[in-house]
């Protein structure tokens, strides 16, 4: 009898594969814009004009950081809380629910991105129909307010889905009281306590501020007030992608090296301390900017720093069970056991990969987060080059080899072609290692990300090392790469899923562990006690700084209104004007 | 809870790395030179940047010894000045806000680095101990011309670099027979006084008069031209303190109906 | 062979990175690589690795420890 996920949990599977599709569709444009801008900015190849350059970069990013990643996450946390309770949610509607509020949620904010590239865009609600503000949408640069709405619309859809998650939970809990809650089903759980927790930053800023200001009810915003509690947000997000990229680290690579998670109670200490400290850090990405006193860019410093614990705890985890995998199928020696593991299969090696590409952004990301180092490198190309390793390829490639593992549990067909997965992973690992190098280099001369056309009248970059053109040839090769990459891995799920199917998908397990939960003191479990704690710490290292900001400006800042740019001024006009400037 | 071994070396390798990061970082930090960004700043209306005390000329002031202030006002796309000049062995204390929308002001290549926030004053410190030039660029996305938003920041060799300036008052046109003055009046933006000289040409004739400008002051300088010394017509002059230079033209016009007027044999 | 076929590729894609990585450092020590001294470089690797893999191990020239998935 075949027993792969689709066969337990038919409906659930159903919503799990619509989920997957949006972030494939996600992903397809995104990677593609991504091509767009990388031979743009190198003057490779353009063929768009400049001022779409940002609104093709607004799209990039909302797609891929918040549509790709986000409906990932959601398709594989509800994967890994049925298959861990071994139950189904308590309602498919209620899950089709928020899944269908997360589609017109996207479509929303995606369709109003887009619309920036019409000549004259349609006038709704009394202004212009575009969002030219970039994914960090920071005020005074205001979008039309479907695009506000299409953001909240999409995170309230994933707030539900965690209440699904947790209903679920309680379900369970309720027909077994007294076990341990699975390693799987913790990791959702104490995931979407902190993006309850960092989601409440942005959707305050949205609904009080922003939202009210693009419709006209508010006449001005305080930039700096919004902008942070932007932050309050962003940081966490990123480890909300990160986290099913961890989860299937913890629970799914060492099956397949062949082997058992190391520590459960090590993996759950991991999660404790990400709830714990993801939210109280965001102004890290302020370093640079005014009106923060630095006692409190000190705070998020030291908070960061110590982020860094649970991720190295995680390279030990994974290593070591890689290594009891690899050990387990024959392996031997000091680091001979490497040759054992299964690196013909796309799955393990593009995990792998993905893991091995994290390590080195932990390098470069230490950088960013030295608060003096990080004014050489603030808003260049190198912070670029750091979350393409990130979330563009830690996240992005685990979540493509794991597609190639939850496509046929889903679908029960077998995958298409095993060797062009292989090939696809190993490519995206090599676009990646060209334009990331090259984005890297660049930043430590100081070439700005976010630029449409980084050559400036006045003076030239003064690369240490090598040549502007030969950076910007590694960039668009990388992208090149990255592209075909992307392409197989879409042909890949295309033709898994009109292929045939198959009684030879494997069963729907997770790792074992060699030191069970029965290892870990009980109180680890207690997610009011960690919520708590998680509370404190934002409002310790929250409260002063969001106090001083509004003492200072007001709540809603000295008469500030919104610039819309693409409507604000006649392109001819600037292009003659600037053309005298020179 | 039973932790293995290995694990329990890990971990507290991991705890001595972060450790030691943070003292690094808090060193370098509170230690020697680097200033950060941070309130010291203050706030200011938007609205209110040209009515501003600090703002409403922006641009290169001496504050004493080798400390000078630069403000600079970001708006789309440019800045204000969009050039400028310092001295080498300076150390220059940076004040820059914004009219419109999130800008930065970013030194290539160096630490000066700040994100430009309406509503804000960004100040930072830094030294400048070579003369070099840099390009100045906006890393912050400011609209869709943002890629054109840049500027430049020279550090001149110190014994080239003042804050002098010169204008000079003269009339166009004299009545043969009759004297003028042309008014050099130099402006001193150091704090220390400035000697110097002051030199007119005209004609054939130079006239030369010693001055001292008193730090972060002016003195005017009269030069008498008598219409006797210049040819008929138009007479060009110029002007020079140091490097800067004024010039302009004086023309003799005999007044009508006076034909034979005795100019000429006024000789002094 | 030495070491299973995807454990080859998986290898051989890691000379990409390396190569590059090491052309950069190299760099900041004066030593300046061209392009065309880089592909070289990391042909010659290629073919290394290659000979080295096919290469039959001494005695019965079994396919060593290496799994074969
Ligand atoms: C085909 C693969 C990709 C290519 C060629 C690519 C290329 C680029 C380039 C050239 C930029 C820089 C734009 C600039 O600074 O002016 C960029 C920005 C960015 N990319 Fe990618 N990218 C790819 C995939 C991804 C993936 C998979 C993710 C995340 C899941 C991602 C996330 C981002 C983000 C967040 C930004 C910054 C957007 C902003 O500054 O507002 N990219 N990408
Ligand atoms: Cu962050
Ligand atoms: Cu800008």
């Amino acid at each position: 009898m075949r027993n792969a996920y689709l066969d337990q949990f038919p409906d659930e599977a159903r919503v799990i594969k619509a989920a997957f599709w949006s972030s494939f569709i996600a992903l397809a444009i995104g990677g593609v814009l991504g091509l767009v801008q990388a031979l743009h900015r190198t003057d490779v190849f353009r063929f768009i004009q400049s001022p779409d350059y940002y609104t093709v970069l607004t799209a990039h990013g909302v797609l891929l950081v918040i549509v790709f990643t986000i409906f990932f996450l959601v398709g594989t946390f509800t994967w890994a809380v049925t298959t861990s309770l071994d139950r189904g949610v308590v309602d498919t509607r209620f899950t089709w629910a928020w899944y269908i509020m997360m589609v017109i949620g996207a479509a929303l904010a995606g369709i109003t991105i887009f619309s920036g590239f019409l000549e004259s865009a349609p006038s709704i609600l009394g202004s212009e129909l575009n969002a030219d503000v970039l994914f960090t949408f920071y005020a005074p640069l205001e979008a039309h307010p479907f695009f506000y709405i299409g953001l909240v619309v999409f995170v309230v859809g994933s707030w539900l889905a965690g209440v699904d998650w947790f209903r679920t939970w309680l379900a369970w809990r309720r027909e077994n009281p007294d076990e341990r809650i699975p390693l799987p089903t913790f990791m959702v759980l104490t995931t979407t306590l902190f993006w309850y927790i960092c989601t409440l930053g942005v959707s305050l800023s949205i609904l009080v501020f922003l939202l009210p200001w693009s419709l006209g009810i508010t006449e001005s915003v305080n930039p700096l007030l919004t902008r942070t509690m932007f932050w309050y947000f962003g940081h966490a997000v990123v480890y909300f992608w990160l986290m099913p990229a961890y989860l299937m680290w913890y629970t799914m690579l060492p099956k397949f090296s062949g082997g058992k998670l190391f520590s459960d109670p090590l993996a759950r200490v991991v999660f404790v301390l990400f709830l714990l400290l993801s939210t109280p850090l965001g102004i890290h990405h302020q370093y640079l900017d005014p009106g923060i006193a630095e006692g409190y860019k000190f705070i998020a410093m030291t908070n960061t720093m110590f982020l860094l614990l649970p991720s190295l705890l995680t390279a030990f985890t994974v290593v070591a069970s890689m290594e009891h995998g690899a050990r387990q199928r024959g392996g031997e020696g000091y680091l001979g056991w490497l040759k054992a593991l299964p690196w013909r299969d796309p799955i393990f090696t593009g995990m792998a990969l993905a893991g091995l590409m994290f390590a080195a952004a932990g390098f470069s990301g230490m950088i960013n987060a030295g608060m003096n180092i990080n004014y050489l490198v603030h808003n260049t190309w190198w912070v670029v080059g750091h979350f393409h390793l990130t979330v563009g390829t830690a996240v992005a490639l685990t979540f493509m080899a794991a597609s190639y593992w939850f496509i046929p549990q889903l679908t029960g067909k077998e995958l298409w072609n095993r060797s062009v997965a292989l090939g696809q992973v190993v490519l995206w690992f090599i676009g990646m290692t060209f334009m990331t190098n090259a984005m890297h280099r660049s930043g430590l001369f100081g070439l700005p990300r976010r630029t449409a056309e980084p050559q400036y009248q006045g003076f030239d970059f003064e690369p240490a090392v090598g040549t502007v053109g030969e950076i910007n040839m590694q960039v668009a090769l990388g992208a090149v790469i990255l592209t075909l990459s992307l392409a197989l891995f879409l042909l890949n799920m295309v033709m898994t899923s009109i292929g045939s199917n198959s009684e030879s998908i494997p069963d729907n397990t997770y790792a074992d562990t060699l030191s069970g939960a029965e290892d870990s003191p009980r109180i680890l479990d207690n997610l009011k006690l960690w919520t708590a704690i998680a509370v404190v710490l934002v409002i310790i290292a929250y409260t002063l700084p969001l106090a001083s900001i509004i003492d200072a400006g007001g709540l809603f800042g000295p008469d500030i209104e919104g610039f819309r740019l693409s409507t604000w001024v006649d392109p001819a006009v600037i292009e003659s004007l600037s053309e005298v400037i020179r | 809870m039973n932790i293995h071994t290995y694990e329990k070396v890990w971990i507290v390798a991991s705890m001595v790395l972060i450790v030691g990061f943070i003292a690094t970082i808090t060193y370098g930090a509170v230690g020697p030179g680097i200033a950060m960004i941070d309130d010291d700043g203050g706030d200011i209306n938007p609205d209110e940047i040209n009515d501003d005390e600090r703002f409403a000329e922006p641009g290169v002031e001496h504050v004493g010894g080798n400390e000078y202030e630069v403000t600079v006002v970001a708006q789309a796309w440019s800045y204000t000045p969009s050039e400028i000049e310092i001295p080498a062995n300076s150390e220059v204390t940076f004040y820059v806000t914004s009219r419109d929308v999130t800008h930065s002001f970013s030194v290539v290549g160096t630490n000066v680095n700040t994100m430009v926030v309406p509503g804000q004053v960004s100040e930072m410190t830094a030294k400048f101990d070579e003369p070099d030039e840099y390009g100045i660029l906006c890393n912050e996305y400011c609209g869709e011309y943002h890629h054109t938003m840049e500027g430049k920041l020279n550090v001149v060799p110190e014994d080239e670099f003042d804050l002098t300036e010169l204008s000079v008052e003269a009339d166009d046109e004299i009545d043969a027979g009759n004297e003028t003055t042309i008014t050099a009046n130099v402006t001193n933006g150091m704090q220390e006084d400035l000697e110097t000289t002051v030199s007119l040409e005209i004609g054939n004739q130079t006239q030369e008069e010693d001055v001292t400008v008193p730090g972060d002051g002016s003195e005017e300088v009269a030069f008498t031209v008598d219409s006797a010394d210049l040819d008929e017509g138009d007479n060009d002059w110029t002007v020079t303190v140091d490097d800067y230079e004024e010039s302009g033209t004086l023309s003799v016009v005999t007044p009508e109906g006076n034909e034979s007027a005795d100019g000429g044999d006024g000789d002094a | 062979m030495r070491i299973s076929k995807g454990a080859l590729l998986v290898v051989v894609a890691f000379l990409v990175p390396f190569v590059v990585e090491f052309r950069t450092a190299l760099s900041w020590f004066g030593i300046k690589l061209s392009i065309l001294e880089s592909l070289a470089l990391g042909g010659v690797l290629v073919i290394g690795l290659l000979l080295w893999a096919v290469w039959p191990e001494d005695g019965n020239g079994g396919t060593g420890a290496a799994g074969s998935s």
